[in-house]
């Protein structure tokens, strides 16, 4: 059973829908909200492409080759006192 | 080599694929590239330590990730300054979020921001805030993961994430009006 959500509940919800940590049916509503009130959509317009940034700008870096192999090496000589 | 585990899998296979997302994770953490090499070195090790207690095809990144917070938590946090929680939008929860959006709708002002200044704004957030944010929305896990990685009920980690968020905005729009990015909205009468 599906209702019309207001902004209020809309936008309690917002960060939920963003992250699809939400039911389909409550999403469906969100959308439904979405697509008739402008602010909201402009409002979560704004949040998606802050989250999209987030992700793009901090989620690149990689581990260090220099500290992978000094790790790698840590774990062949604790394994070397294991087996001795 | 650690004895494979009882799927089969050795500990290099499980555990080595995360490297990049635990170093990330250990940099935002400890905001610092040493400490954070000591950190995902010490945690590697103490996962290689415990890999017994490790059940086969449950979530490894998340295993993972959670020897690393606590190591961080128990033998870290105090050798580095903790940053205090910016009082912002107490009152009214979407005040601030609304402004900004308000005055630059589609976020473009984000764009403009270079990287490192957006991981020192992550960065200045206070630890309980920033692990959320890092796990959640740099590292992609889920809710219920990180509330197990934390040890925290989920309804707690969605509070933090929300509050994360919105001092995150704050600083980075700050920034954005500092270098001339944006115009700082206009004082209402």
């Amino acid at each position: 059973m599906s209702h019309d959500v207001n902004c209020r509940e809309a936008l309690a919800h917002l960060q939920d829908y963003l992250k699809q940590e939400i039911t389909p049916d409550v999403a469906r509503e969100i959308q439904a909200h979405l697509k008739r009130c402008r602010r909201c959509f402009r409002h979560a317009r704004f949040e998606a492409n802050f989250l999209v940034m987030l992700e793009t700008r901090a989620a690149k870096g990689t581990c260090p080759k220099e500290l992978r192999a000094r790790i790698v090496a840590k774990l062949r000589a604790e394994a070397e006192t294991e087996d001795a | 080599m650690a004895e494979p585990s009882a799927a089969g899998r050795t500990f290099d296979e499980e555990a080595l694929p995360h490297l990049d997302a635990l170093y990330r994770v250990a940099l935002r953490l400890t905001a610092d590239a040493t400490l954070a090499e000591d950190l995902v070195q010490d945690t590697m090790l103490k996962a290689y330590r415990s890999w017994r207690q490790y059940r086969p095809g449950t979530n490894a990144k998340g295993w993972l990730l959670t020897i690393l917070r606590n190591t961080f938590i128990n033998d870290y946090r105090r050798r580095k300054h903790e940053p205090v929680a910016m009082d912002v939008e107490a009152a009214e929860p979407y005040a601030l979020e609304r402004s900004i959006a308000e005055s630059d709708p589609e976020g473009t002002f984000f764009s403009q921001i270079v990287d490192d200044k957006v991981l020192d704004a992550v960065d200045s957030l206070p630890t309980e805030f920033r692990e959320v944010l890092v796990l959640s929305d740099i590292e992609g896990m889920r809710y219920a993961d990180i509330a197990e990685t934390l040890q925290i009920p989920v309804g707690t980690v969605k509070s933090r994430l929300s509050r994360a968020r919105h001092q995150l905005q704050a600083q980075l729009y700050a920034h954005a009006v500092e270098m001339g990015y944006i115009r700082a909205r206009e004082k209402q009468p």
